[in-house]
């Protein structure tokens, strides 16, 4: 289902819409808040940017000393070119402890290899322990969100969830409430884990150490109660030195929340005593995009998600619209990268308006990346199927053939003028009323060219 | 497990030849200049700003008081684990040996800080001062003791001061667990402790 379709799902439920765009605005403005109160933040960003750029000039060299320094330490690394080949790693080093119990703290990798249905078929107990995950499992859905996993979610629906699943009384959505029934259920599992599967946000290379940031401590209690750790990462999550962990973790909840700082941000640099810790250091796609010279600095991301929660239609079609383990303005740019004919449809559903690049933390040029996705889209894609897809993210707009007059003009007419008349217009699928940042009114080609220029 | 070692040992080549062949050429590493972030504030006054901001508390005490005003904020409390030689109100002693599963209805741990991070009410935390990894995480509350004068103005300072450990677990706490997960609304006390108070001496 393209992304129009499923935006127009999510749009059925119009106060509950309001309310999504609402509190990820919200969001966005802590964000602002925050950032605003960091002298040099404009600096930071440039670091940050300027750090990963140079992390990718020499992803190879960072990642074979990162490695020789985690094995000095006594950790396991291991190598996975793909999803299946990552999820086998897994498997090997719980079949070797034994274990039939894991606890996983929020993991976007894990996610995008299937791991959990993976276990599972092979009977093994995967619980995710942040709670906005947890929740998503128990609903049997992915996250909508990566900061926020069940951000789609009222919390009426999370009593009704927990009532089911955890034998809570009705609250009528109580949040403390649920918190803390969540809280015993979670604890018990943490108890019982044999392994504890986590993600990683930052790699050292000159440490050979990982650092895992997260508000509930759901890492840490995993990770200490249990014989062993495994921590999934993606080959782009190297830094080179410890000291740039200053840079990042500055951005990084301060882009995500708002927050100066996550509650927890741990360093793993060696296991416990008698336990072990694994490193699986996955591409999964990730050096073909690095190959892709337009769309390289999307490696940069560190997933702090304020672009989602900055972007107007992503606030008005939720994550689940996007069907793609990363929604939102960044994974636009990253699903393309994986199959272009079946995600040929996300990077239309933005406006361009600039707003992802502009809080990226790492200054990804997201929408300029959706621009240069659109283009590649229209040469490689059959014209019918391009045209269908630019008619279906439209939405209900060109639907009403009245409303836009599409018969004679090419495509690439269309797509030069798509931000405009989705923008101006009020009946799209992305919603009937919404306040849209303002935006130029040229031709996006000349506004384009303009912001090029004044960089 | 044969057959899975070779695919493994494929994996590591495949990916490292495959980042050779795409990688751009190389770029270097910015100079970070910290002279841009340099203020002139009174890092321990923001710091104590910071730890409320985050959902903590913050009291600056004398030292020879500390046993007393831990007892006035936790009076409830009777499993306790203290870490630290500065109070005498432990009633569970713990080794680098203890299973940390028995923790699990510690009422209070007490804990000394390294050092503390003005910019975001941070305070470094290591398994050499809490003995137990999880210990600070595992128990219902937490009370950590650090000494005024180590407070440093942000990240990059602190990860200068830090730079010469023992590297094997640490950790930047920065207030209370907490979650916004359900309807963003912020509640405290998701999976570890309920509460955070910080003892300035
Ligand atoms: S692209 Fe930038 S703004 Fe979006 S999640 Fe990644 S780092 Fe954050």
């Amino acid at each position: 289902m393209k992304h129009s379709e499923k935006a127009e799902i999510f749009n059925k439920d119009e106060a509950k819409v309001n309310w999504h765009d609402k509190a990820l605005w919200y969001v966005r403005e802590k964000r602002d808040n925050s950032a605003h109160k960091v002298k040099g933040w404009e600096y930071l960003r440039e670091l940050g940017s300027g750090i990963k750029a140079n992390v990718l000039s020499n992803l190879d060299e960072y990642l074979i000393q990162f490695e020789s320094n985690a094995k000095k330490n006594g950790i396991h690394v291991h190598w996975a070119s793909n999803a299946e080949e990552h999820n086998e790693i897994v498997n090997s080093i719980l079949v070797k402890h034994n274990a039939k119990k894991v606890v996983k703290s929020k993991s976007m990798l894990t996610e995008e290899c299937h791991l959990n249905p993976y276990l599972e078929k092979k009977g093994i107990e995967v619980i995710d322990t942040d709670l906005g995950e947890r929740i998503v499992q128990l609903a049997k859905e992915p996250p909508s969100h990566i900061v926020l996993p069940a951000i789609h979610k009222t919390k009426e629906e999370v009593d009704v969830l927990f009532q089911e699943h955890l034998g809570t009384k009705p609250s009528q959505g109580n949040p403390e409430y649920l918190v803390s029934e969540a809280r015993k259920h979670l604890r018990n599992k943490f108890l019982k884990a044999d392994v504890a599967i986590t993600g990683v946000n930052f790699a050292v290379a000159d440490t050979g150490g990982v650092v895992v940031c997260t508000n509930e401590g759901n890492a840490d209690m995993g990770v200490h109660l249990a014989k062993a750790h495994i921590a999934c990462m993606g080959i782009e999550k190297i830094i080179p030195q410890e000291k740039h962990l200053g840079v990042f973790l500055r951005l990084l909840a301060r882009s995500a929340t708002g927050q100066p700082i996550t509650t927890y941000s741990s360093h793993f640099n060696k296991a416990e005593e008698g336990k072990e810790m694994h490193i699986i250091i996955v591409d999964n796609g990730r050096t073909e995009q690095l190959s892709r010279e337009d769309f390289r600095a999307s490696l940069h991301c560190i997933r702090c998600g304020a672009c989602m929660n900055t972007c107007p239609i992503y606030r008005r079609s939720g994550g689940h619209s996007y069907d793609y383990t990363i929604p939102g303005p960044i994974g636009s740019i990253l699903s393309p990268g994986k199959d272009l004919k079946k995600y040929s449809s996300l990077p239309f559903a933005s406006t361009l308006c600039g707003s992802c690049s502009n809080v990226c933390p790492v200054k990804i040029n997201i929408h300029e990346q959706l621009y240069k996705w659109r283009q590649v889209i229209v040469k490689e894609e059959k014209q019918p199927i391009i045209k269908k897809a630019i008619l279906k993210t439209a939405g209900v707009v060109l639907s009403k053939p009245g409303l836009y007059d599409f018969a004679g003009k090419s495509a690439r007419f269309a797509l030069k003028n798509f931000p405009k008349f989705m923008i101006y217009n009020k009946l799209n699928a992305w919603g009937k009323a919404r306040d849209l940042p303002e935006v130029k009114n040229d031709n996006f080609d000349e506004w384009f060219k303009k912001r090029n220029k004044d960089g | 497990m044969n057959g899975l070692k070779k695919e493994i040992k494929m994996g590591r080549e495949a990916i490292l030849e495959s980042i050779k062949k795409n990688k751009p050429e190389l770029l270097t590493v910015p100079e970070i200049k910290k002279e841009i972030f340099a203020e002139d504030i009174n890092v321990k006054e923001v710091f104590k700003d910071n730890i409320v901001l985050v959902g903590g508390r913050i009291k600056e005490i004398n030292i020879e008081t500390i046993d007393a005003e831990i007892k006035e904020s936790y009076a409830n409390a009777k499993r306790i684990v203290s870490t630290s030689s500065k109070t005498t109100l432990g009633t569970v002693s713990v080794t680098k040996n203890t299973d940390p599963h028995t923790l699990e209805d510690i009422d209070l741990a007490i804990v000394e800080g390294e050092l503390g991070v003005s910019e975001n009410g941070a305070i470094w935390v290591t398994a050499d001062t809490s003995i137990v990894r999880a210990l600070p995480f595992i128990t219902n509350d937490l009370v950590i003791i650090l000494d005024k004068e180590k407070i440093c103005l942000h990240m990059l300072e602190a990860y200068d001061k830090i730079s010469n450990r023992d590297r094997n677990f640490g950790v930047f706490i920065s207030g209370p667990s907490k979650t916004a997960d359900i309807e963003q609304c912020l509640v405290v006390g998701a999976h570890g402790a309920m509460s955070l108070t910080v003892f300035l001496v």
